[in-house]
């Protein structure tokens, strides 16, 4: 059932940020929705479940975007160790607080890590103005909406999980 | 111990990977495939979003077309009389577009697409557009709008293909300034501007100057409009201009492109 759930959550928000926020002016400087997604994977589920789908998106994203092959990838594969490296560390998954830290510090990582690429590309003065303001913008997002998107993916999630374990036990009943 | 090795192997092999990959443009094939699998869905949102936007601005239309009725028969009056004007003008434009056979080169050789997905990074600009190889679509086929040049096709799955715009930081086009036939190479800067490099100091350059394709990057079409020079800047220690150029193209507004088929296979195909 988590399986369906992760590959239904990778669709939705892979086609709702390509197509239906482009429609929205006021999203324009919206974070990359998916890392909440990778930040709940980090944090709520298990390395061998959660794994094959960071690398899936890593490789839909890459393949969508004019990105170099590898970009997103990488920014989720970092984004996911770090997240499982700081829940190991520290008991922090269910403080509201630093979860919100973390989606900041996610969309955060993963602009630093394009900054970094787009610099080996070719330097430019004034793409140091234009990212500060960006990753600003995408900050004060991920600040204020990060949570809610993980709040929502647990609470679907865990009635997901009820009803697969209510369908089990109706037919280990009925056998 | 072993930990800490492994991690550290790992990043100096990502960055060596990312940093190969970064210096152009790679493909691996696969593309197609992630393409092709999320394309479908991208179309049928897109598809959605607009019949409901359609349906909207009809819905207001409506409300206001009672309004405008009365003025648009006053207006008819008037345009009445200047239409016989135009209708003659209308005729010598038709007569001089079939002299130069303009119209039947371009109904020939462009591909009308539709713009179904954009770039999901805010650092670089990339549409996924719904025509492919199946349509005769083949990588590096420049893509274009009414008002000018658009980008190139990038990447090309069976159905669907991805355009990097001319605003893409990995973009560049061979261009001229119209009116002193300056060159220089036209370079996104993943903002709705562009810039105008290695354009020499000894050249006239003024801002409002037309700048369109030379042609000799061998992709667009010598003569394709690109944009209005918006700001020149001179340096005292540089030997180049810094100009800065404004599109024609709205690419925030990009719904339909035109793909230019590739002249000299079609060519071929039609004498075969």
């Amino acid at each position: 059932m988590s399986y369906f759930f992760n590959i239904s959550a990778c669709l939705f928000l892979v086609i709702l940020q390509t197509t239906v926020m482009s429609y929205l002016p006021l999203l324009n400087d919206f974070y990359d929705l998916l890392i909440p997604f990778i930040v709940y994977l980090g944090l709520s589920r298990p390395v061998r479940e959660s794994l094959p789908f960071v690398f899936f998106l890593g490789f839909i994203m890459d393949n969508l975007s004019g990105s170099p092959f590898g970009l997103y990838l990488t920014a989720y594969f970092w984004l996911f160790v770090a997240v499982k490296g700081i829940t190991q560390l520290l008991q922090v998954a269910n403080r509201l607080f630093v979860i919100t830290l973390i989606v900041a510090a996610g969309v955060l990582i993963e602009n630093l890590i394009f900054l970094g690429t787009l610099t080996v590309l070719g330097p430019d003065q004034q793409l140091a103005g234009d990212a500060t303001k960006a990753i600003t913008i995408q900050v004060l997002w991920a600040i204020w909406t990060g949570p809610v998107f993980l709040v929502v993916f647990r609470k679907i999630q865990k009635r997901l999980d009820a009803a697969s374990n209510a369908v089990y036990a109706r037919k280990g009943k009925l056998s | 111990m072993v930990l800490i090795v492994g991690v550290i192997v790992l990043i100096a092999v990502n960055i060596i990977v990312l940093s190969v990959n970064s210096r152009r443009y790679t493909s691996f094939g696969l593309e197609r495939v992630a393409i092709s699998f999320i394309s479908p869905f991208q179309e049928l949102v897109t598809r959605s979003i607009r019949f409901t936007k359609d349906i909207w601005f009809q819905y207001f239309a409506l409300v206001t077309i009672a309004k405008e009725n009365r003025t648009l028969r006053t207006l008819l009056n008037h345009a009445s009389e200047k239409s016989n004007l135009w209708r003659e003008t209308d005729m010598a434009n038709a007569r001089l577009r079939n002299l130069l056979d303009f119209q039947k080169n371009i109904a020939e050789l462009v591909v009308a697409a539709e713009v179904i997905g954009k770039d999901p990074s805010a650092w670089f600009k990339t549409v996924i557009i719904d025509k492919g190889k199946a349509d005769g679509l083949i990588k590096g086929l420049p893509v274009v709008m009414p008002q000018g040049i658009a980008g190139q096709v990038i990447e090309v799955a069976n159905h669907y293909s991805k355009v990097m715009l001319i605003i893409d930081r990995n973009s560049a086009v061979d261009a001229l300034v119209q009116r002193t036939r300056a060159r220089g190479v036209l370079k996104g800067k993943s903002t709705d501007q562009c810039r105008l490099d290695y354009v020499l100091r000894k050249k006239d350059v003024r801002v409002g100057d037309i700048v369109v394709s030379s042609g000799l990057d061998g992709i667009y079409p010598k003569g394709l409009r690109i944009g209005l020079v918006s700001e020149v800047v001179d340096h005292d220690a540089d030997i180049f201009h810094d100009v800065i150029l404004t599109p024609f193209v709205d690419f925030e507004k990009l719904e339909e492109v035109l793909v230019v088929l590739d002249i000299q296979k079609h060519e071929f195909v039609s004498r075969k």
